[in-house]
């Protein structure tokens, strides 16, 4: 594989782990535009780990979902009572606060004679456990891609296990679920932790492809997108999210196609998906029928 | 076994209910009926906690639900159907009727201890419901691919899946046809016998007044008349209350 090719899969690997944290809140009924923010908890916890107090990369990459999860988990306790437009703005609020703090906040070691850790709006450079482990850019796509397979498969997990049906049902109706005795609060807040910890898993592997990450890269924007890949590709299955950043990222952005017109495709594609099919290409509906068929 | 105490219900200035009383007896089919905002839904809301009242209590068999949760209530006992329909369109009917049954255990059990059980939808219990209400060739069809009778009947069965002892059913056959009422009147008759108090309301008289056991009516969010059917309808309070449409009292006459 050549370097853009394998470039482009690791984007999409990366792109799609904040993509499913975005779905998940979306099956629990809650749009949030701040999934940026523990992508960014991720990168910067995990990179911190890593880079200035020397951890192992496993154990880095650990503590970056943990901070993601803990974080998801405690933002989620007050914010689970708000729904629809208040949950979105409260979401997007602290995911600025969030990238506000990044912007001042200073934390420099001296590492075998280098100044090493976030310097405020200047960014945090030299996270380079991967080089320094020699990991060529094609074996650390393999780790970014059992990464993505792990979460595939928990999500898995939680769908046998019957999580992820207890979170569409809240989803769907949160009165009709509370009468029935389900814990609404407490499933909501298991899946914002869930979300932090899954999005903060794509910030570590990201900052330690990138080696260098800054408050500005987790913009509104990142957080807008992760949400339209799961609106687009659907929120009937986990593989949605990440075809529609399969559409966005491998598509319209690497093959170049429309240029410097890929946003106005992908807001228009965004916006005639939505209409047409509310729920995304990848819905409930199709999924059933899917698994009705697979039965036979 | 089911008493509301001087309840009420104010929004703003509007007293939606305004001080009603209600005893149910147990194993009784109990009308409740009044003109369109009259307080009937309200009434039910109140008892399910879906509203907090202004003043008075809701009891069950003397015990005071009126601070509970709505899930605390459904574990004593007290279950309801939708004047609009609401199931979670997205589940199997089969699911809509397990979820109906087994939330309450899935509150109490272990976050993690019910992750590997599946297939608790194929319980004996869940079939015979679905043959109850004429649903067992749609067990495994999204709720929101029903029609809208079955979607009544799925709601129903979904009402007797947390095994009430009381259960209200907020205008069952609201856009059913006659024969359909027909079918109902005779699943809620079947429901009572099986030890379920109903407190049903409806306007479908024909319905109300062909199975209900005593049948209070309701105007202005306050109880202007309580008895059997035959008393009700003889009520000139009750006329009164109808009269606004001559067509309402002729149907009330003749039913």
């Amino acid at each position: 594989m050549d370097g853009f090719t394998i470039s482009v899969l690791s984007n999409i690997a990366l792109f799609s782990f904040l993509a499913i944290s975005a779905w998940v809140l979306l099956i629990a009924g809650e749009i949030s535009f701040g999934q940026q923010a523990y992508f960014a908890l991720g990168a910067y916890g995990a990179g911190i780990a890593t880079a200035v107090w020397q951890w192992p990369f496993a154990l880095g990459v650990a503590f970056g979902i943990g901070l993601g999860a803990l974080v998801g988990g405690l933002v989620a306790w007050p914010a689970v009572r708000l729904s629809g437009l208040h949950y979105a703005i409260a979401t997007l609020a602290f995911a600025e606060l969030v990238r506000a703090t990044l912007n001042v906040f200073t934390y420099r070691r001296d590492v075998g004679g280098v100044a090493t850790g976030p310097d405020g709006a200047n960014g945090f450079r030299d996270i380079r456990w991967v080089y320094e482990a020699g990991l060529p850019p094609g074996a650390y796509l393999l780790v970014i891609a059992g990464c993505l397979a792990g979460v595939i498969g928990l999500v898995a997990l939680l769908t046998r296990g019957r999580f992820m049906a207890r979170l569409r049902i809240v989803g769907e109706d949160p009165i009709l679920a509370a009468m029935m005795g389900l814990p609404v609060a407490r499933t909501r807040i298991a899946a914002a932790a869930l979300a932090g910890g899954i999005a903060a898993l794509g910030g570590a592997l990201y900052a330690h492809l990138a080696t260098y990450v800054e408050p500005a890269q987790f913009s509104v924007m990142t957080g807008v997108h992760a949400l339209a890949y799961g609106l687009i590709g659907g929120l009937g299955t986990v593989f949605g999210p990440i075809l529609g950043v399969l559409i966005d990222i491998g598509l319209l952005e690497s093959l170049r196609i429309f240029a410097g017109y890929r946003m106005v495709v992908f807001g228009g594609l965004v916006a005639v998906v939505l209409i047409l099919r509310p729920r995304g290409v990848l819905d409930e509906r199709m999924m059933h029928r899917v698994a009705a068929w697979l039965r036979r | 076994m089911l008493a509301l105490d001087s309840l009420s219900k104010h929004f703003g200035g509007v007293r939606a209910v305004d001080g009603i009383s209600l005893t149910l007896k147990e194993g009784e089919i109990f009308g409740l009926i009044g003109p369109n905002g009259s307080g009937k839904s309200t009434t039910i809301n109140l008892i399910t906690g879906l509203y907090t009242p202004t003043t008075g209590t809701v009891r069950l068999d003397g015990r005071d639900l009126t601070a509970m949760a709505q899930h605390e209530r459904t574990a004593m006992g007290v279950a309801r159907t939708f004047q609009n329909i609401r199931l979670f369109g997205n589940l199997t009917v089969a699911e809509n009727l397990w979820v109906a049954q087994n939330g309450h255990e899935q509150r109490r059990a272990h976050f993690l201890g019910r992750w590997f059980r599946a297939g608790g939808e194929h319980s004996p219990e869940i079939g015979e419901l679905l043959k109850f209400s004429r649903l067992h060739s749609k067990r495994d069809v999204q709720a929101s691919a029903l029609s809208f009778g079955e979607m009544r009947r799925l709601e129903m069965a979904r009402a007797l899946a947390s095994r009430p002892r009381v259960l209200l059913l907020d205008e069952p056959a609201a856009g059913a046809s006659r024969e359909d009422g027909q079918i109902l009147a005779e699943r809620i008759r079947e429901t009572r016998d099986r030890g379920v108090t109903v407190l049903l309301i409806e306007h479908m008289m024909e319905l109300v007044m062909g199975i209900s056991d005593r049948v209070a009516v309701l105007n202005f969010g306050r109880k202007i008349a309580e008895g059997s059917p035959a008393e009700v309808q003889a009520n000139a309070d009750v006329r009164a209350a109808y009269l606004g449409s001559k067509h309402k009292d002729e149907e009330l006459i003749h039913a």
